[in-house]
């Protein structure tokens, strides 16, 4: 694996052990990566975030949850990058020395097995809350995702914690190892255990847009998109009749893994903030792009009423106590 | 008798004219039509009618009824139907409101003192929508010469009828059916049956339930025959041995001749029942033959007896029986045919029923046919996306397929009676029954979550309790025979006193082996020894659950709405079911509830199918979204959190031997 130096990004380039060419690209400027490709398509439509929001469900709203947690909402959308460091087959670089003009002493692509990143965030809650991302890229492809939460005491709980991977383009489908259907901490004893596809992006038409889609206790997850916005894939077409997303349709699949134990996903057409800004579904936006959130925490849904009763305490997530959830990205064959 | 527009004022007002209310038993002219189950007896009014909709009575066409009347300006609808959904009126949908919340003024007669009598409340608004239907049909051939009554299934709310020009009477409650005697202005051709509707009366006060507020007549209209010699009620009296094995059957059945009539003139007194036939019983004459038919459907007894006024079978005692129970569906059949004196056949009655033991014991627990009884119920509204209330034979068979499939064992009807159909379904497909009456009065009691009863309706009034007396005494008589009724529920969230008191009464005095329910006796515990047989409690929290059945106990407990399935709900649904395994007076529960209630129309910016609730029609005030908490959504497709359901009660199920 190669690692590229530059002066706003730093690139890791490699072949996977399938032949796959990956190449990601970890932004200064966006606070997290901006690239994710292998076989040169791409994964990120902008830089992930660490996520703080699901769409309110009824129960949520009847028992007051967004007067007393709504902002995680805003923590969602608008975060600080506050540091950056980064290592190197686990030798740590000064930040002089990544950042220009340190960063001439490298003179080229670096070779190396892994290569590390990490992200310092602080919430514009209040107080603020750290929050760091780690990404460590094995010479494989494989990237290593490790997430902490550093709960402060006054924080309001939290609906959950994880990452969202918002894609350039609508996903076909997806499949994962997990519980069928769609599952919540407090609501997955009826499920049955295997793999499941799911076809597109279902979303649960419940009357008024909110959570919905969610799989807890799932091993892996693979999501699968056969188009891209790459104009030069519609093949030699100038870009003002290009349709892009258009004539390479083969499938290709981004693989996420769990590490250190389950996670809960959903892969949705639309991010919280859409979802809880419309009262219809017909109301959101033609379906463009994919909404990958995998989530270390998740508060459950509740059923005892919906004018009061909260979740029942187990299937809280306090906004005081510290979390940490790791998964793998790998890259999967196109 | 003339029609009289106070009545829609008048609380003492409800029935004028209707026949009295009986079994639901099917009656054919002879047996080949039995075995058919096709009556001649028996014709559909449905389909289109002539129809005008007015804004209030000042302006509804009042001389429609006449025959030569002038129908300009009239147009068609479709019936069964409603008003709103055909395009007449506005969908409104609110919850505990009263739907004229910040338009109207308006108190209940007789309850408070400077409101004694609503005069005009109703007949005098400028907004009470009037619907003017009118039929022209001419008498089915075999029908000629009999006595022919209209039966309407379901009108919403307050209706006059005449046939001919001639006023035949007046009915409120909505949900159950009303009869009316045509024979003496009836002819062989071009009758005029006219349907006068209005949208609000002061049934409105009782009819407060929590669903988009209709009007119309929203479910089938047919003629009936009554020949000469009739089983006008069936009362079939099986009862179980505690042995489990013997079954003892009594039935009574009324016989009414072309003498009779079975109008009730002023309002019925509900303990009389069907009872209230006018007429000489000496004129019931011939003989009645009893057969009865096990499951597989076998004759294995009959008996021949002269008619009489109130025919008996008595005592019939019946060696391995079998039972009717959960997912087990034993249905027997009792089949009355009546000859007259010349011994020439003039009909065939048959009504299916089952044998069960329901059995309140001692310590609070409640037993089935020995067995604990676990409801692993759900609340079912009469629902279908593109009709409302008025729903199809599909849409119910539907349900109970969806019922099955999930472990759902019993349902109850929040919060009126359904269609005649569904009880036989139930029957038919072992899902008890929690049968409610047709009454919800959530906005005269409680408002914004506070309870102040200041004009709680029925409450203490002896004249509301007439009126809640006949909706209980109407639903009885109709569907008393159905072995899958467990549980006569009083209503709905009406709050508590000496009328619903009463309500209990005339149930238990029926001792007909089923247990009385009623909810809102929490609310106001000065009645809880008066009103209710069980505990009921509306989404209680599990540990609230625990604590009434640990420190409490005072009568068995269950939850008639919990788990409410308002949009992504259902979490922690396990700590209910777990509370069998705790508590042997846990009787279990009913979800809230079955499907979403919410109408499709087509969006008009994308031109897709859309699902629309309340506040989308602008209709105001509303409770918006509060109507779709189904565990299927309003198109039948179950929600995700159905495995959970299944799971759950399948997991009760299978403890309880697969027949819970």
């Amino acid at each position: 694996m190669r690692v590229i130096f530059g002066d706003v990004n730093v690139g890791t380039k490699g072949v996977t052990k399938d032949g796959q060419e990956f190449h990601y690209i970890f932004s200064y400027a966006a606070g997290g990566p901006v690239s994710l490709t292998t076989c040169g398509r791409e994964w990120l439509y902008r830089a992930p975030r660490p996520a703080f929001w699901r769409a309110l469900t009824d129960n949520d709203r009847g028992c007051g949850f967004h007067l007393a947690s709504g902002v995680w909402m805003a923590a969602d959308m608008f975060i600080r990058t506050i540091s950056i460091s980064e290592e190197l087959d686990g030798e740590r670089i000064p930040q002089e020395e990544f950042l220009s003009p340190g960063n001439n002493r490298f003179g080229g692509e670096i070779e190396a097995e892994t290569f590390r990143i990490t992200y310092e965030y602080q919430t514009i809650t209040n107080p603020a809350a750290n929050v760091s991302v780690c990404y460590t890229v094995s010479s494989d492809g494989g990237i290593l995702v490790d997430a902490k939460y550093f709960g402060a005491p006054g924080l309001p709980e939290l609906p959950l914690f994880g990452m969202r991977f918002v894609m350039p383009t609508a996903a076909d489908g997806f499949t994962y190892e997990g519980l069928s259907g769609e599952t919540y901490p407090d609501r997955k004893l009826g499920a049955s255990e295997g793999i499941f596809e799911v076809k597109g992006m279902p979303i649960t038409p419940y009357l008024v847009p909110q959570e919905c889609g969610m799989h807890v206790d799932t091993k892996w997850v693979e999501v699968t998109r056969s188009s891209t916005s790459g104009n030069e894939i519609a093949g030699g077409k100038a870009a003002s009749d290009a349709v892009t997303q258009g004539n390479d349709r083969t499938p290709f699949t981004l693989r996420i893994e769990q590490e250190g134990g389950p996670f809960a996903f959903s892969c949705l057409p639309y991010t919280p903030q859409e979802i809880e800004s419309a009262t219809h579904w017909e109301e959101l936006p033609p379906v463009r792009r994919t909404v990958l959130t995998v989530c270390g925490a998740l508060r459950g849904v509740g059923g005892i009423n919906s004018w009061g009763a909260d979740v029942q305490p187990e299937y809280h997530v306090s906004g005081e106590e510290s979390l940490a959830f790791s998964f793998r990205i790998r890259p999967a064959a196109v | 008798m003339k029609a009289d527009i106070r009545w829609l004022d008048d609380a003492s007002v409800f029935r004028v004219g209707e026949m009295a209310a009986h079994s639901d038993h099917a009656f054919y002219a002879d047996a080949a039509e039995a075995d058919a189950g096709a009556s001649s007896l028996r014709a559909s009014l449905d389909g289109e009618w002539d129809f005008k909709w007015s804004v209030n009575s000042a302006s509804r066409p009042a001389d429609f009824y006449k025959e030569d009347a002038d129908l300009t300006g009239f147009t068609k609808i479709t019936v069964p139907g409603h008003m709103e959904i055909a395009g007449f009126d506005r969908i409104h949908y609110i919850n505990t409101m009263y739907p004229w919340e910040g338009k109207y003024y308006r108190r209940p007669a007789d309850v408070l003192p400077e409101h004694p009598e609503g005069v005009g409340t109703f007949a005098d608004a400028d907004y009470n929508p009037v619907g003017s239907y009118r039929l022209t049909f001419d008498l089915p051939e075999q029908m000629a010469g009999k006595r022919i009554a209209a039966l309407f299934e379901g009108v919403e709310q307050a209706m006059f009828v005449w046939i001919n020009g001639e006023f035949v009477g007046y009915a409120e409650d909505s949900f159950t059916p009303s009869e009316f005697d045509l024979t003496p202005y009836i002819r062989n051709e071009k009758n005029i049956l006219a349907v006068e509707v209005h949208k609000r009366s002061t049934a409105a006060f009782l009819e407060d339930q929590d669903f988009f507020r209709f009007s119309g007549i929203f479910r089938s209209v047919f003629l009936i025959a009554r020949p000469k010699l009739h089983v006008e009620d069936l009362d079939i009296r099986p009862v179980v041995l505690e042995e489990l094995s013997t079954g003892v059957l009594n039935a009574t059945a009324l016989l009414t001749s072309i003498w009779d009539s079975v109008k009730d003139v002023s309002g019925i007194d509900a303990a009389d029942g069907p009872t209230a036939v006018i007429g000489e019983p000496d004129r019931i004459r011939g003989t009645v033959l009893f057969s009865v038919y096990d499951p597989d459907g076998q004759p294995i007894f009959e008996q021949s007896v002269p008619a009489s006024r109130k025919t008996q079978l008595s005592g019939l005692v019946l060696r391995g029986v079998k039972l009717w129970d959960h997912g087990q569906p034993q249905l027997y059949k009792l089949r009355v045919t009546l000859t007259d004196r010349m011994d020439r056949l003039t009909e065939v009655a048959e009504s299916t029923f089952g044998f069960r033991r329901l059995v309140l014991r001692e310590d609070n627990t409640v037993t089935l046919n020995g067995r604990r009884l676990k409801i692993l119920g759900v609340n079912r509204h009469e629902w279908n996306a593109k009709s409302g209330r008025c729903i199809t034979m599909d849409d119910m068979r539907t349900d109970i397929a969806i019922m099955k499939e999930n472990n759902i064992n019993s349902v109850r009807t929040c919060h009126y009676p359904d269609r005649m159909e569904w009880y036989a379904l139930c029957d038919e497909n072992g899902i008890s029954m929690m049968a409610e009456t047709n009454m919800e009065t959530h906005g005269s009691w409680m408002q914004m979550g506070q309870i102040h009863a200041s004009w709680n309706v029925p409450g203490c009034s002896f004249v509301w309790e007439k009126a809640v007396l006949d909706r209980a005494n109407t639903m009885y008589e109709w569907f008393k025979n159905h072995p899958a009724i467990l549980f006569w529920s009083l209503g709905n969230e009406s709050y508590a006193g000496t009328a619903i008191a009463a309500m209990h009464r005339f149930f238990k005095e029926k001792n007909d082996g089923r247990l009385v329910h009623y909810e809102g006796v929490v609310m106001n515990r000065e009645y809880e020894d008066e009103i209710s047989e069980v505990e009921s409690r509306m989404y209680a929290t599990p540990q609230e659950c625990a604590e009434y059945m640990e420190k409490v106990n005072k009568k068995p407990f269950m939850v008639c709405e919990y788990m409410h399935c308002m949009g992504n709900s259902l979490g922690g649904f396990y700590e209910y079911t777990d509370l069998f395994a705790k508590y042997p007076t846990y009787l279990g529960g009913y979800i809230w509830d079955y499907a979403d209630q919410a109408i499709e129309v087509t969006d008009p910016v994308t031109g897709q199918k859309v699902m629309r609730y309340g506040g989308d029609f602008d209709d105001r005030p509303s409770d918006y979204e509060f109507s779709g908490n189904g565990i299927v959504f309003a198109d039948r497709t179950p929600k995700p959190a159905m495995q959970e359901v299944r799971y759950l009660y399948g997991r009760e199920a299978q403890e309880n031997g697969g027949r819970a």
